[in-house]
């Protein structure tokens, strides 16, 4: 299994802030390791490697995860808590979860 | 056919030019597990319209247990007037407790919407997904242009989809304007929320709805309170050239 980061830098430079809160937490519950690569999609460079995944996997959010087993299709995963829970099998808070999708997601909130 | 055989972005784009009830024809044709989820508002148009091609078609509604009493006795009505199960949806009450006794009854009056609407709406929204292969939505793309501006007619919902399986969600209404939904419920003498008459454009939980004023856009009667905030999580695809 190989599992890919890619994280955002803006069009004016700056890191993604959700990106680095995410880099945060994956560092201090030590599951960094688990990741195999980090992408950047830069907003600034079009052909940068992590806009380029974004694109190919029609993904529009970032940070997400891209899990590539053998023999399988790649999976996505644009909530960090359920990519938590269903990749790295840690046990995360329900209200966490749907806490973290409202918050990514404002068009949810019509529903 | 099973969701993962659907390219969703090939066949967005033939449907994006068709309307709505051949969307729904297309997503009832394709899926037995699909359910409608209904508001209590005037996403009832797909109901009247999916009924006509599926008539014990599944419906679910989120209770988020703040509706206002006129919208509970819409979902009633709807139910009647359609002949209907309606799933309603309710919000984990060990976690709706917890957020009121740490917060109150208000608490999005002062740190906004969104953790309220996390266990009122998402949390049973989520659960219930489960359960599915394919939802259908009553998202528009006029609802609010800062963050549905560009919501498909089908896609592939990630957010949702059971671990390692596919969930595609139908938006048949995306290219609708409320105009055209209103032209149609006029049209057809759909029921609709007695609110609507009221002012009310858009219809969410009571304490979270206000009416609206002449050529103020529906958005403004939802969480007026609240500054426009920057979203910064999109990726803006516009930026990435063809490899």
């Amino acid at each position: 299994m190989k599992i890919t980061l890619v994280k955002k830098i803006l069009a004016d430079g700056s890191p993604c802030k959700k990106c680095g809160d995410v880099l945060q937490k994956l560092e201090e519950s030590g599951h960094m390791s688990r990741i195999d690569e980090v992408l950047v999609a830069d907003e600034r460079e079009p052909n940068s490697a992590g806009l380029q995944l974004a694109k190919d996997l029609n993904v529009h959010r970032a940070p997400f995860f891209v899990v590539e087993k053998e023999g399988q299709d790649p999976e996505v995963h644009t909530v960090y808590l359920k990519f938590v829970k269903d990749v790295l099998e840690q046990s995360t808070s329900a209200s966490d979860e749907a806490l973290e999708i409202m918050n990514d997601n404002p068009d949810l909130d019509f529903i | 056919m099973s969701a993962e055989l659907l390219n969703t972005v090939d066949i967005d784009s033939k449907l994006q030019k068709e309307p709505p009830q051949e969307i729904l024809r297309y997503a009832l044709s394709q899926f037995d597990n699909i359910a409608l989820s209904f508001s209590g508002a005037e996403d009832v148009v797909l109901l009247d319209m999916a009924t006509q091609i599926r008539p014990n078609i599944e419906v679910f509604c989120l209770d988020t247990g703040r509706l206002h009493s006129e919208t509970y006795r819409f979902i009633e009505k709807a139910r009647e007037h359609y002949n209907i199960n309606i799933d309603v949806l309710y919000p984990d009450g060990s976690a709706v407790r917890k957020l009121v006794k740490e917060k109150g009854l208000y608490s999005f009056y002062q740190d906004n919407h969104q953790e309220c609407c996390s266990i009122r709406k998402i949390a049973p929204l989520k659960n219930k997904l489960l359960e599915l292969d394919a939802w259908v939505t009553g998202q528009r793309k006029d609802q609010s242009p800062g963050t549905r501006g560009t919501i498909p007619v089908i896609q592939n919902d990630r957010l949702f989809a059971r671990p390692n399986e596919t969930l595609t969600k139908f938006n048949p209404l995306a290219n609708w304007t409320s105009r055209q939904v209103w032209d149609y419920i006029r049209a057809y003498n759909v029921p609709y929320n007695e609110l609507h008459d009221r002012g009310y454009q858009s219809i969410g939980c009571e304490p979270c709805t206000r009416p609206t004023g002449p050529n103020q856009h529906e958005r403004e009667g939802r969480w007026w309170w609240e500054e426009a905030t920057q979203k910064e999580c999109g990726l803006h695809a516009s930026n990435v050239k063809k490899a």
